[in-house]
C-alpha cells in the first residue's frame, strides 16, 4: 500500500519539484555576472555550468546555488572565462560596416560598446565578433569607448587595442580628421599609449580651370579658410583680367605648408595659358594647357618649378596653341587697345619691375605683336603727376623698356620696338583723384 | 530536512501515508498479523538503516536520490501514523473492555 503511494508520489511530484528548484537556482544567481549560464536539475540535484569572470564570482555563484532552498547537491561544472594574453580588442571600419572584434572583459561592457557603435555612427551596420575574456587592462572600457568615437572619423581603417597600446591605420573621412584623432587620443585614460598611428588624410586638392570659351576661371577643391582664401581669390581676380573668377573653394584644414605661396604663382602661370588646368594635390603642382607662344611655354615649364619650396613637386604639360592668323597694322593697333582697355600693365610700386599679376596680359600683348610681323611699335610709358617730374620721366622710360624687354624675351625682334617715356605729360584723366591717377599710370602700345 | 522547502508538491502524499499508517496501527491492535521477527526482521531493519544512510550521505544522485528521500519520509510518516493509530486504538480498547 505504502509502496504504491510512494510510486504515485514519485511519479507526480518529480517534475514540479525539479521545475521549482531550477527556478530558485536561477533566481539565486540572477545578479551574478556569468556567461553561458545553464542550470539542469535532476531530482533535487542541480548541475550548474557557467563561465565566471573572476574566481570570486565563480565561488559566489556556486555558493548561491548551494544555498538555494530545496537544493540537495550541486554538480559544479563552472569554469573561469579564458584569459586573453595579450588582451586585444579591435574596431574595423569599411565604408558601411563596423566590425568589433577581439576580447571584451564583461558582457555589459561588450553590450555597451555595441550600443555606443550603433549610437555614434548613425546608419552603419555594426557586427559584433567580440568574445569574452579575462585579462583586460584597467580602464579598458573608457579607452575602448574613446577609440570607438574615433572610428566615426575614419572612412575606412582599423583601431586595435593590444593591452594598453593603441594602433591606428586607415583613411580619415575628412580633411583634418587625422589631426582631430590625434587630438582626441591625448584624452586616452592613464596607462594607455599610442603605439602606431598610420591614419592617412584624404589628399588636399586645389584645382583651377581656365575656360576660354566661357571666359571663366573656376576654382574648386580645398583652401585654408580666412585670409588665405581671400588672398587667393583676390590674386585670381588680379591675374585673370578678362575672365570671370568662379570661386567654388571649400574652406578646409590640413593644407600643406606654404600652400598660398605655391598656389598664387601657380595661378599666375595658369593665367599665361590660353586654356589650362592647375591641380595642386598635397605637395604636387600639376599644370597643363596651351601656352600662347613657344617662349612662353618654355618659361612656364621652367619657371614655376624653380621657385617651389622644398618637398614640392612640379609637373608641367604645356603645349603651344596654334598661332592665330596674321593681321594688318590697323587691326593690330585695335587688338592692343582692346587688351589694354581691359587691364593695365602693373609694376612694383615706384619701380620698373613688372608685377607677376600682369604676366597674363603681357603674354597676350606678345601674342598680338607676333600676329603683326611688319608693325613697328612704340611702347609708351606714362606716370601720374605725383612726385618729381624728372623722376617720373625716368620711371616711365624704364617701365616702357621693361615691357619692351619682355616682348623681346618672347621671341620678337628688338628693332621693332621703341620704348618711350612721357612722364606725366600726357594724362588721360585728372590727376586730382586716386582713380584718375591710376588711369594715368599706364603703358600704351602705338603701332607705327 | 531541506525537503521541507519543496513539500508543497507532495504534502498530499505524505498525509496519505500518515493516514495509511494510522489505519494500519488502528487495526493492528485487534487483528495482529504474523510479525516479521528474527533474522529476516533484522535484515529488514538493516535495509532501512542502509537506505537511511544512503539518503543522509547523499550518495544516490539525481532522481533516484529524490525518490529515496521521498520514500523514506513517507515511510517515516507511515511509522508515525502506525504509532499514533495503535496507541489510540489501544486506549479505546482498554477503556471499552470491562475489567475482569
Amino acid at each position: 500500500m505504502l509502496a504504491i503511494l510512494w510510486c504515485f508520489a514519485a511519479w507526480t511530484s518529480t517534475e514540479p519539484v525539479e521545475g521549482e528548484i531550477a527556478a530558485r537556482s536561477n533566481a539565486a544567481v540572477k545578479d551574478v555576472v556569468l556567461d553561458k549560464k545553464r542550470v539542469a536539475v535532476a531530482g533535487r540535484d542541480v548541475t550548474f555550468s557557467a563561465e565566471a569572470f573572476s574566481p570570486e564570482g565563480r565561488r559566489d555563484a556556486l555558493s548561491a546555488v548551494e544555498a538555494a532552498p530545496g537544493v540537495r547537491l550541486v554538480n559544479d561544472e563552472t569554469r573561469l572565462v579564458p584569459e586573453a594574453k595579450p588582451f586585444i580588442w579591435s574596431a574595423e571600419r569599411d565604408v558601411v560596416r563596423v566590425t568589433l572584434a577581439g576580447s571584451a572583459p564583461l558582457p555589459q561592457v561588450k553590450g555597451r560598446l555595441v550600443e555606443a557603435a550603433k549610437a555614434g555612427l548613425g546608419n552603419v551596420e555594426v557586427a559584433d565578433q567580440m568574445t569574452l575574456s579575462r585579462g583586460a587592462p584597467p580602464r579598458f572600457d573608457a579607452a575602448a569607448l574613446l577609440l570607438l568615437d574615433q572610428i566615426g572619423k575614419l572612412k575606412d581603417g582599423k583601431i586595435t587595442l593590444s593591452d594598453d597600446k593603441v594602433s591606428l591605420s586607415g583613411m580619415a573621412r575628412e580633411l583634418g580628421g587625422r589631426e582631430a584623432i590625434v587630438a582626441a587620443l591625448k584624452n586616452l585614460p592613464e596607462g594607455f599609449s599610442v603605439a602606431a598611428n598610420d591614419i592617412k588624410a584624404p589628399p588636399y586638392v586645389f584645382q583651377a580651370y581656365k575656360d576660354p570659351v566661357a571666359s571663366t576661371v573656376t576654382l574648386t577643391g580645398n583652401v585654408p579658410g580666412g585670409n588665405v582664401h581671400a588672398d587667393i581669390a583676390a590674386a585670381a581676380g588680379r591675374k585673370f583680367f578678362s575672365e570671370k573668377v568662379v570661386d567654388n573653394l571649400k574652406d578646409s584644414v590640413g593644407a600643406p605648408a606654404s600652400f598660398a605661396a605655391v598656389v598664387v604663382p601657380a595661378l599666375g602661370a595658369l593665367s599665361r595659358l590660353s586654356t589650362g588646368t592647375l591641380v595642386v594635390t598635397d605637395r604636387e603642382v600639376k599644370l597643363s594647357g596651351d601656352a600662347l607662344y613657344d617662349a612662353a611655354a618654355a618659361q612656364i615649364r621652367a619657371g614655376l618649378g624653380a621657385n617651389l619650396p622644398a618637398n614640392w613637386q612640379y609637373k608641367a604639360e604645356i603645349t603651344v596653341k596654334p598661332p592665330a592668323a596674321p593681321v594688318d597694322n590697323t587691326v593690330c593697333q585695335q587688338l592692343f587697345a582692346d587688351l589694354l582697355a581691359k587691364a593695365r600693365i602693373r609694376f612694383e610700386s615706384g619701380k620698373a619691375d613688372l608685377s607677376p599679376d600682369s604676366l597674363g596680359l603681357l603674354d597676350r600683348l606678345t601674342e598680338t605683336a607676333l600676329r603683326c610681323p611688319t608693325a613697328n611699335i612704340e611702347i609708351a610709358g606714362h606716370t601720374d603727376a605725383d612726385g618729381d617730374a624728372t623722376q617720373n620721366q625716368a620711371l616711365s622710360e624704364k617701365r616702357a623698356q621693361a615691357v619692351a624687354d619682355y616682348l623681346v624675351r618672347g621671341g620678337l625682334p628688338a628693332n621693332r620696338f621703341t620704348a618711350a617715356g612721357y612722364g606725366s605729360t600726357q594724362p588721360i584723366a585728372g590727376n586730382d583723384t586716386d582713380e584718375g591717377k591710376a588711369q594715368n599710370r599706364r603703358i600704351d602700345f602705338v603701332v607705327k | 530536512m531541506i525537503m521541507v522547502h519543496v513539500a508543497q508538491f507532495f504534502w498530499g502524499w505524505l498525509l496519505a501515508s500518515l493516514l495509511v499508517g494510522f489505519a494500519m496501527g488502528w487495526i493492528s491492535v485487534v487483528q495482529r498479523g504474523e510479525g516479521v521477527t528474527g533474522a529476516p526482521g533484522r535484515a529488514l531493519w538493516a535495509l532501512v538503516g542502509a537506505l537511511l544512510a544512503l539518503a543522509i550521505g547523499r550518495i544516490i544522485p539525481g532522481r533516484f536520490g529524490y525518490w529515496l528521500d521521498l520514500g523514506l519520509v513517507m515511510f517515516g510518516l507511515y511509522l508515525v501514523g502506525c504509532a499514533i493509530g495503535a496507541w489510540l486504538r489501544a486506549r479505546v480498547v482498554a477503556r471499552s473492555t470491562p475489567p475482569a
